[in-house]
């Protein structure tokens, strides 16, 4: 092992990772821009875990989960396909029993994982970092480690499970129905089930109503959302809204990071400033929640269209039809809700653990920073963790941060292919695999061009609907601000914590994303129309330009540049 | 849908959303064509093809004042017997005696001349059938064995003739539908001669069993074997490995052909009567071909097959019915769960 090593074992070697898959492909979902190699060890190492973990509980026929690398930064993927029939045969036998709890009681295995995971995270939190001992600090860096851990087999062995009654369903509904994931008749029928992602966002709009009640509109639209604790400290009556957000802040939305793949942004307990901007945009912009309005109208339509499609198949086949459109809309429902409790919880826990080392390396002078231990990873921290005193990791933290920098500067190749392997071939393989995850998240359908419609960029329908609007080309979350009522958010791909923002927005059009991505299920809950897959449109698209957007035809057209 | 609407139409170019053009038998043939099975070839009247014939005869107007004519005390259903035959024969008469329009004669000529070069047979057989939008079981005729274009012409005017027999005439009244205007389409297919015939079903119906398929068949048409009639030869298949695991060869004595009129009741020859109707080969090919259909509708299929002597395998397999498969499920919800489950599996072999 070279010392500089983000990941030991797992540094993308084309000397011989080609032998183990002929194509690796970077996971641009989530190590764009690259990760820090604290965040990258933890990735690399637990979701690789997971998927492997997830994929061998369920015995799944074809794919035993994926392989992961780290790359300067990014991620890449190959999918370890099961070739042998005998094997597969096999494994088929095993499946038939792993994936009946799903088909049983999805949501109540959900309830036992979330009550699992909340504990863990309890205990995380029961301690005080900046008061423990060396020794404590390093167990509780362990038990995060731990944590991450389960925090991926539960992600991966439930996603597996839910989402393969998901591409069955879809399968099931172009076959019986006649129409597949894009069509307006499915995102009804995934529509309009509360999940635990959009009662944070309310809790955040309820706030905004009550500091109106408390007459605090004016310190809102006066103030930046940095500066807006201090704006109102000095009143009564912003001491007591403080009280009631911060509450609301620890227990609820405070464990969020703004991008759910890294940990080297603040989370929103330390740095409440974009739950301030939630509220702040709320106020502004008149807007109110009215997903739970909204809700019952979608609760409506989807009650209608099941009546309509039951209506449609065969007597004698309803019966497993129901059972199967049940895990389905199980999985609509937990695609976004699970990023709460697991992703997003779990990589706050890691933050806040990592940072609490970083401090005390600091203090003690093993690194200059806090920060810098984004730089090391945790054989390196368990190396100084009991006598930090005793150590300088400088050296390490100063050429991998240079390295990192690098990284961010030049970006990351889409894919790494063995010689005379195509693009297509490694297509092939993907679709080959049947991986779900694969499938319905990070490949997700490849837009057709269609030269008859004459549009300026193609993508994959996410949640149907036509609108014109203007463009406002989003990367991070601190630009969210920008946006007004009907723009169309153009991004590489979005994320958890942006969801309050979709109930101004006209439309999505993201990089990536398949029916599955965060996109396409806000999209659909808040009945705006959403493309993905346009895989340029960041480049294409510039901000101020009005553009027409079908998602139904997977089209967008430049109106006026 | 936009449906370009003409007077005839190949059986390829029909689909389900045809039903009202050329009703339901030629629309049900188009969609089994659609999903890429070899059905006879043939082609369709629409109901377009009726009217411009009643229309240009004068038929249309005449039927009118015949109906008037002879419903003017009023008709009663179940004493005015002998008037409503009087009124079937009356209209048949004169559908029968009148001339197809040139046009329209010229175009069903054309599409016949064009089948038998399709077909690569002279004059070839064909059966005339209606195709009512709904269905009227029994209530119209089909003439089989019709062969050269002016008997095909004659038997398309009997067959229209045909939505006016006594028993037409009384469905319509009891129904509250005009007696004058019955719409029909007219399917005009190769005839076939058939070696054995047979159903499928991708599933073992009785114990629900979808990793298997069983094939029934005797020689001659399939109505025996639909009937239930006889003990067919019956052959079960492991759809996954695609092998015959279990095989019945049933004594068959009697057989369905074509007869003068429709079919008949026939001997089979005494050295086949033990034989298999159908081979190793042409058995997993129905099966192959039953499994794409499986696939393509997502759920097990019933469908009917003819082997027709006249072709070489595999182009001598026909299929004339496709349709989803009843079959007996135990404990529902239990049963459902493993039919996901076998569903969820059927995903991971694609």
């Amino acid at each position: 092992m070279k010392i500089y090593d983000c990941v030991p074992g797992f540094e993308f070697d084309e000397s011989v990772d080609f032998e183990i898959s002929p194509a690796w492909f970077q996971d641009a979902t989530h190590s764009v821009p690259p990760w820090t190699p604290m965040f990258g060890w933890f990735w690399i190492n637990f979701c690789r875990h997971g998927m492997q973990y997830g994929a061998e509980l369920l015995s799944l026929p074809t794919v035993k989960g994926w392989d992961w690398r780290f790359k300067d930064g990014g991620g890449y993927l190959a999918l370890l396909v099961v070739k042998d029939p005998k094997e597969r045969k096999a494994r088929e036998e095993r499946f038939r029993v792993a994936i009946k709890p799903f088909l049983e009681d999805f949501s109540g295995m959900w309830k036992v994982f979330v009550k699992e995971m909340m504990g863990r995270y309890d205990k995380l939190k029961a301690l005080n970092l900046d008061e423990a001992t060396n020794i404590q600090l390093l167990d509780n860096f362990e038990e995060t480690i731990n944590t991450c851990r389960r925090m991926w087999e539960i992600h991966m062995y439930m996603m597996y499970g839910v989402y393969t009654a998901f591409v069955l369903f879809e399968q099931m509904t172009k076959q019986l129905l006649g129409f597949d994931d894009s069509s307006p008749q499915f995102h009804k029928l995934m529509s309009g089930f509360d999940n635990k992602s959009f009662q944070v966002d309310k809790g955040l709009f309820d706030l905004a109503k009550k500091a109106q009640a408390a007459g605090l509109k004016d310190v809102f639209l006066s103030t930046s959302a940095s500066n807006m604790r201090n704006a109102l400290k000095p009143s009564q009556k912003g001491q007591e809204f403080l009280k009631i957000f911060d509450e609301f802040n620890e227990k609820e939305s405070g464990w969020r990071l703004e991008r759910m793949s890294e940990i080297n942004v603040p989370t929103w307990l330390e740095d409440p400033t974009p739950a301030f901007a939630v509220i702040k945009m709320a106020i502004e912009k008149g807007m109110s929640y009215n997903l739970d309005e909204d809700r019952k109208k979608l609760e409506a339509e989807r009650l209608a269209t099941e009546k309509e499609i039951l209506e449609k198949i065969a007597p004698e086949q309803r019966g497993w039809f129901k059972t199967i459109l049940k895990l389905a809309q199980d999985c609509a429902w937990f695609s976004e809700e699970h990023n709460h409790y697991l992703d997003l919880y779990a990589h706050a826990m890691v933050r806040r653990s990592v940072l609490g080392v970083g401090r005390r390396f600091a203090k003690e002078g093993t690194i200059d920073s806090p920060d810098d231990i984004l730089f090391l990873i945790p054989d390196e921290v368990r190396k100084a963790a009991i006598n930090p005193d005793m150590f300088n990791l400088r050296p390490i933290v100063e050429r991998r941060k240079a390295d990192w920098q690098q990284w961010c500067k030049q970006g990351n190749a889409p894919a790494y292919m063995k010689e005379g392997f195509t693009f297509e071939d490694a297509m092939k393989g993907l679709v080959e695999s049947m991986d779900p995850i694969a499938l319905k998240v990070v490949v997700g359908s490849m837009p057709v061009a269609r030269p008859e419609l004459k549009a300026d960029l193609f993508g994959v329908c996410g949640s149907p609907g036509l609108v014109e609007g203007m463009v406002k080309v989003v990367w991070t979350e601190a630009e969210l601000s920008k946006i007004v009522k009907g723009d169309i958010m153009v991004a590489p791909s979005t994320s958890p914590s942006w969801t309050p923002v979709f109930s101004i927005l006209g439309g999505v059009i993201v990089d990536r994303g398949a029916s599955l991505s965060h996109a396409a299920i806000v999209g659909r809950e808040y009945g705006i129309p959403v493309i993905m897959n346009t895989f340029e449109g960041t480049k294409v698209l510039k901000d101020g330009m009005r553009i027409r957007l079908d998602a139904n035809m997977g089209a967008v057209y430049i109106l006026e540049k | 849908m936009d449906i370009d609407l003409k007077e005839i139409y190949w059986l390829d170019e029909l689909s389900k959303e045809y039903n009202d053009v050329v009703g339901k038998k030629c629309a049900n043939l188009g969609e089994l064509v659609k999903i890429g099975l070899r059905v006879p070839n043939g082609f369709a009247l629409s109901v377009r093809a009726y009217e411009r014939f009643m229309e240009e005869t004068g038929l249309k107007e005449k039927v009118v004042q015949i109906v008037e004519k002879e419903t003017k005390t009023g008709l009663d259903v179940d004493k005015d017997i002998d008037k409503m035959i009087v009124l079937s024969a009356t209209i048949r008469e004169a559908i029968e005696a009148s001339d197809m329009p040139p046009g329209l004669a010229g175009e069903i000529g054309a599409y016949y001349a064009e089948l038998q070069k399709k077909i690569g047979i002279a004059d070839v057989a064909c059966a005339v059938r209606s195709s009512g939008a709904v269905s009227m079981p029994g209530q119209m005729e089909t003439y089989l064995n019709i062969k050269g274009e002016s008997e095909i012409i004659r038997h398309v005017k009997k067959v229209w003739a045909s939505a006016f027999t006594t028993r037409a005439i009384v469905f319509r009244i009891q129904n509250n539908m005009p007696i004058s205007w019955a719409p029909i389409g007219i399917a005009v297919i190769m005839m076939i001669e058939a070696k054995s015939a047979g159903v499928i079903l991708t599933v073992l119906p009785t114990i629900g069993d979808l990793d298997r398929a069983i094939v029934e068949g005797n020689f001659g048409l399939g109505e025996s074997v639909v009937s239930g009639d006889v003990t067919p030869d019956s052959f079960v298949i492991n759809k996954n490995e695609m092998c015959i695991e279990s095989r019945s060869v049933a004594e068959k004595t009697k057989m369905v052909v074509y007869g003068d009129a429709g079919t008949a009741i026939g001997e089979v020859p005494s050295e086949l009567r033990t034989a298999p109707c159908v081979d190793d080969k042409e058995i997993l090919e129905i099966v192959r071909v039953a499994k794409d259909v499986e696939r393509h509708f997502g759920n097990p299929q019933d469908m009917e097959w003819v082997v027709d002597k006249r072709f070489t395998f595999p182009e001598s397999i026909f299929w004339v019915q496709a349709r989803g498969a009843k079959y007996t499920k135990k404990d529902a919800r239990k049963d459902d769960e493993e039919y996901v489950i076998d569903l969820m599996l059927q995903l991971f072999r694609t």
